[in-house]
């Protein structure tokens, strides 16, 4: 394990919490531009989040220890995936733990989490986006497990850094139906997961058609900044984490040279920017889905998965 | 010697290519007649020549054999009947605007086609050939089941064209299925699907891809046959096609469909022994009389009642296939035999009760052997045939089949099927005595018989009796077609 | 062509196949639903042209371009006519089973495919065979369709597709079943969709509209 290993790890925590407002604020940026607005500009969720921090905190009477802990527990665990996954080095210190059930349990952590404050808050709206969150996740789950399952066959390893370096070798994989099908569905997901249009729209003001901003309609000042933070991290590090599965090239090797940290931090930002702009360009041109076609659309992806699994399965020819 | 095998589907083709060009006319239903009487003509020839052998023609596409020749006699008899009555039918509804000269010149090409994919289906060496022959069936059948162009027969149609496509795809994939197998055996690609070729190889078929192949034929040719589960479309498209269609397709169709399940049979029983298709075509058979049985009970519609009959006997013919010795299949070929005519007739009566009443309701009809003593006989006869009363043949045939069942030690399916039958009888006395018997209403409509009907309906009768009091040559072709498909002795 | 790009072309071919079918359970819109059939046969045509071009088999690539032209553009283009113009017409009713539990069965019968066929993969583990499940699959979905569906056009669709499948396991298996009997089956199948389509138009006529829950007249 040599310290540049460890110092890419790092960075790829310090990346991704710098990044993730910005990458929010870009993509905010794009859709506005689209739209002929002039946008607030690509550093706004950062003014947002520094006058958050500011602010007085302020707890709901009547919450408990659950709604308190929430927000760190949302950020914790998101932090913890953008330490494990392999985004700009194969060789984090974690890498023996970055297996892809490690990452859908943290994932689904820091959901349980949240919705559980929803519920604490005994609010109406809370409860409602409690519950809406949950349904969605229990169809999410299970498809980013089985969608990273397929792709995990080629390579034989549930493990990502694994997973990611096969792919890296044997580029032409990516040409089978087991991984175009994968891909498909981890998309679905990811928008799911992360609350994005058109199974949820981030920048909603109707408390009705809410998800996730009905699950932290109580939060404020310095928790609501945590919260929000995290689901800017969120987003980060699920993008970062397709575009490395589907597109390896670029991320730095389990032992690297300073450059190749750097070559890597530099590709996975073009990535997640290239994603990400095409993520907020998509949805210019889409509404967002009636709450009972949801499960349609998951159902649909959890579908592909199922047959992206069975197809790499049955079809796969071992390569090595 | 190709001639001979191709006439009996070139004429009824040639019926059809005329009835297009000068449509429904006297004289293009005639030749229709014509064409379906040469089927029988070249059946007795084929019967005559090809003795316990088989023959192939047109590069071993088509084979004439004893079950061949059978066949072609159960197409050629109840072919001429119906078309015969189609003549005055077909002109009744004219007078009576069910139908216009456009349905009129419709029937008259499509009766012949499907005349003439019935006898390639029984004519072809090629599996896949027979398959092509069967599902040009449904489509050659589908307008007629439709004539009448209401709501019920567009309903009638619709259902069986779905039903029975589904069903006959499915014996398509245990075809291709068979082929693999076949392949793998040994066999070259062109001749793989041959019976000859395939029977050759039975022994070499791969056992598991084979017994997928044999319960997807089993389900796909059972859809034609009006065979469990995919039954549902029998009794709608019977009751509501054109009389002499109903026989064709009652008579006929079934029976064909159920041919090629005794060819898929010779070859399947080799490959896995017989226990396999015996224990499939028990279940589907006996569920089959179960359904028709518990149907026919509570019918209220002769045609329909007809057609669960129709359901009911294939039941009993599947269960006798299942048996599977050589009394047992010679018995079922006479069985099909009998039925054809015996449902010729019913039909056909019943065409002209539906013709005057203008329902097929069975509390309409009241007294129609006081009222009309051709169309009363005809039915009680062919009731009586249906029933398997003797002198009819069907006495004999149901006989044999019970004692071969005792034979193959499957008492106990003996005692269901026997039971179900019995059952079945008492339903069509029953029904059949309110129609027939008793004085007429007063008000009740005379029944018309148009000439042709009526010299259908009396060669029907005659021909049924004199199969009933002997069967003279065709028990020798029904034991070589029996031992040729196989059968333990 | 090598033998990686051949195992590749088709893989990708039976995984479009099976994908069209999962989009036909997904969609409602009648007219997505003959696209997503075209777009089926294209698929399915690929597999005989690939099979062809790599055995050098003339006669396979000649069929296949049949099969592209009969199944990829002849018969939708016969299915698209039978939609109707109207509103009302022109998307499924609601389905008697929901769209998420039809893509979840959909998800069961295709593993259920990979189960029966498992005897066929046995007999001959070649690359073409190996992806027979996937034309399997798409034979039961196709069947689940055809008896979900509540419009004529969406069981004409479910027919076809369950045609497609057959086609597809017979050129995967065995590079198509001899061609006097290839011959016949399309023409049945052709003939067989021109039925249904006549038959459609009639039900419009006489219905009103193409709904087979009003197919309630004949029962015992």
């Amino acid at each position: 394990m040599s310290a540049l290993a460890v110092a890419a790890a790092a960075l790829q925590v310090v990346g991704v919490l710098a990044g993730a407002p910005l990458v929010v604020g870009g993509m905010r940026q794009v859709r506005a531009r689209l739209e002929g607005r002039a946008g607030g500009g690509i550093g706004q969720p950062w003014r947002d989040l520094r006058k958050q921090l500011r602010k007085q905190q302020i707890t709901p009477r009547g919450t408990t220890v659950v709604f308190a802990l929430a927000p760190a527990v949302v950020a914790g665990s998101t932090l913890l995936i953008a330490a494990i996954v392999p985004l700009i080095a194969l060789g984090s210190p974690l890498e023996s733990v970055a297996d892809l059930f490690g990452v859908v349990g943290l994932l689904f952590l820091g959901t349980v989490a949240l919705t559980l404050a929803g519920i604490d808050t005994g609010t109406a709206f809370g409860g409602m986006g409690s519950s809406r969150e949950i349904t969605i996740a229990a169809l999410v789950e299970p498809t980013i497990l089985l969608a990273v399952f397929a792709l995990s066959v080629p390579g034989e390893s549930a493990n990502l850094a694994a997973i990611v370096s096969a792919t890296e070798n044997h580029p032409e994989q990516l040409v089978s139906p087991g991984s175009l099908l994968a891909f498909v569905a981890l998309g679905i997901v990811i928008i799911a997961e992360t609350g994005r249009l058109p199974v949820d729209n981030p920048s909603t003001h109707l408390e009705l058609t809410m998800i996730h901003e009905a699950m932290i309609l109580e939060y404020a000042g310095p928790k609501l900044a945590l919260v929000e933070w995290a689901s800017g991290m969120r987003l980060t590090v699920l993008l970062g984490l397709v575009a490395n599965l589907f597109m390896p090239w670029g991320i730095a090797g389990a032992d690297p040279s300073l450059l190749a940290v750097l070559i890597g931090l530099a590709s996975i930002t073009a990535k997640v920017v290239v994603l990400a702009g095409l993520l907020a360009a998509g949805e210019v041109f889409i509404a967002k889905l009636r709450l009972f076609r949801v499960p349609e659309l998951l159902a649909g992806s959890f579908l592909l998965a199922l047959l992206a699994v069975t197809a790499s399965y049955f079809l796969g020819t071992p390569t090595s | 010697m190709n001639t001979l095998l191709l006439l009996p589907i070139l004429a009824p083709l040639a019926a059809a290519a005329f009835a297009a060009t000068v449509g429904w006319r006297r004289l293009s239903a005639f030749v229709t007649v014509l064409a379906a009487g040469s089927v029988l003509m070249t059946a007795a020839a084929l019967g005559s020549q090809i003795g316990s052998g088989a023959r192939y023609g047109v590069g071993h596409l088509l084979r004439a054999d004893a079950l061949t020749v059978t066949m072609l006699i159960v197409i050629g008899t109840v072919g001429t009947l119906a078309t015969w009555a189609s003549v005055g039918y077909i002109n009744a509804e004219l007078a009576h605007g069910h139908t216009n000269q456009r349905g009129a010149n419709l029937y008259g090409v499509l009766v012949p086609i499907f005349l003439a994919a019935m006898s390639l289906a029984v004519l072809a060496n090629n599996i896949g050939l027979m398959w092509v022959a069967i599902e040009a069936t449904t489509v050659a059948t589908a307008f007629l089941v439709g004539h009448r162009r209401t709501r019920a027969a567009l309903e009638a149609t619709w259902k069986y064209v779905v039903i029975c496509s589904v069903g006959i795809a499915l014996a398509f994939l245990g075809t291709v299925l068979l082929y693999f197998a076949s392949l793998h055996a040994g066999a070259s690609s062109g001749t793989a699907l041959n019976i000859d070729v395939l029977l050759a190889h039975a022994s070499q078929l791969d056992p598991s891809v084979t017994h997928l192949a044999a319960g997807l034929l089993l389900l796909g040719y059972g859809a034609k046959a009006g065979l469990v589960p995919f039954h549902t479309w029998l009794a709608d498209a019977h009751s509501q096609s054109p009389a002499p269609v109903s026989a064709l397709m009652s008579g006929v169709l079934l029976s064909v469909a159920f041919s090629a399940l005794l060819r898929v049979k010779s070859v399947v029983d080799l490959a896995l022994g017989t226990g396999f298709l015996r224990a499939g075509l028990l279940i589907v058979g006996l569920l089959t009389l179960l359904i028709a049985a518990s149907l026919l009970v509570v019918q209220t519609d002769f045609k329909r009642m007809l057609a669960y009959s129709s359901m009911e006997n294939m039941g009993l013919v599947a269960v006798a296939a299942a048996a599977g010795t050589k009394l047992a299949i010679a018995a079922l070929l006479l069985h099909v035999l009998a039925h054809g005519m015996g449902k010729t007739l019913v039909f056909l009566a019943a065409g002209q009760l539906q013709a005057a009443h203008d329902s097929t309701a069975i509390r309409d009809i009241t007294g129609v052997l006081a009222r009309s003593r051709l169309i009363g006989g005809a039915f009680v006869v062919g009731l009586a045939v249906l029933l398997g009363l003797p002198p009819f043949a069907m006495f004999a045939s149901e006989l044999s089949i019970s004692r071969a069942l005792a034979g193959a030690h499957l008492e106990w399916a003996l005692g269901a099927a026997l039971l179900l039958v019995v059952i079945s009888f008492a339903a069509l006395v029953r029904n059949g005595s309110r129609m027939l018997l008793g004085p007429p209403d007063p008000g009740a409509p005379t029944i018309a018989v148009p000439r042709s009907v009526a010299g259908a309906l009396v060669t029907g009768v005659t021909l049924s009796v004199a199969l009933g009091l002997t069967a003279g040559p065709l028990t020798e072709l029904f034991r070589t077609a029996a031992t040729m498909l196989g059968a333990t002795p | 062509m090598t033998q990686a790009t051949y195992t590749g072309v088709l893989d990708l071919a039976a995984g479009a196949f099976l994908l069209a079918a999962v989009l036909v359970v997904w969609r409602r819109e009648l007219r997505a639903l003959v696209r997503m059939l075209a777009w089926q046969g294209a698929a399915l045509a690929t597999i005989p042209l690939t099979v062809g071009i790599y055995q050098a088999d003339a006669a396979l690539i000649v069929v296949g371009v049949v099969v592209l032209l009969l199944r990829a553009v002849v018969l939708p283009l016969l299915l698209a006519r039978a939609v109707g113009t109207e509103d009302h017409e022109r998307r499924e009713s609601t389905p008697l089973v929901n769209t998420t539990t039809s893509l979840l069965i959909t998800a069961g019968l295709t593993v259920l495919a990979y189960a029966v066929t498992r005897p066929i993969i046995a007999l001959d583990p070649s690359p073409a065979t190996r992806a027979v499940p996937a034309a399997f699959a798409v034979i039961l979905i196709a069947v689940f369709v055809m008896v979900s569906r509540r419009r004529a056009l969406s069981q004409a669709v479910g027919f076809m597709m369950l045609d497609n499948g057959i086609a597809a396991t017979a050129f995967l298996i065995t590079s198509g079943v001899p061609l006097i009997v290839e011959l016949g089956a399309s023409l049945d199948v052709l003939f067989a969709v021109l039925v249904l389509g006549l038959l459609t138009g009639q039900m419009r006529r006489t219905f009103g509209g193409t709904d087979l829950d009003q197919l309630r007249e004949l029962r015992d």
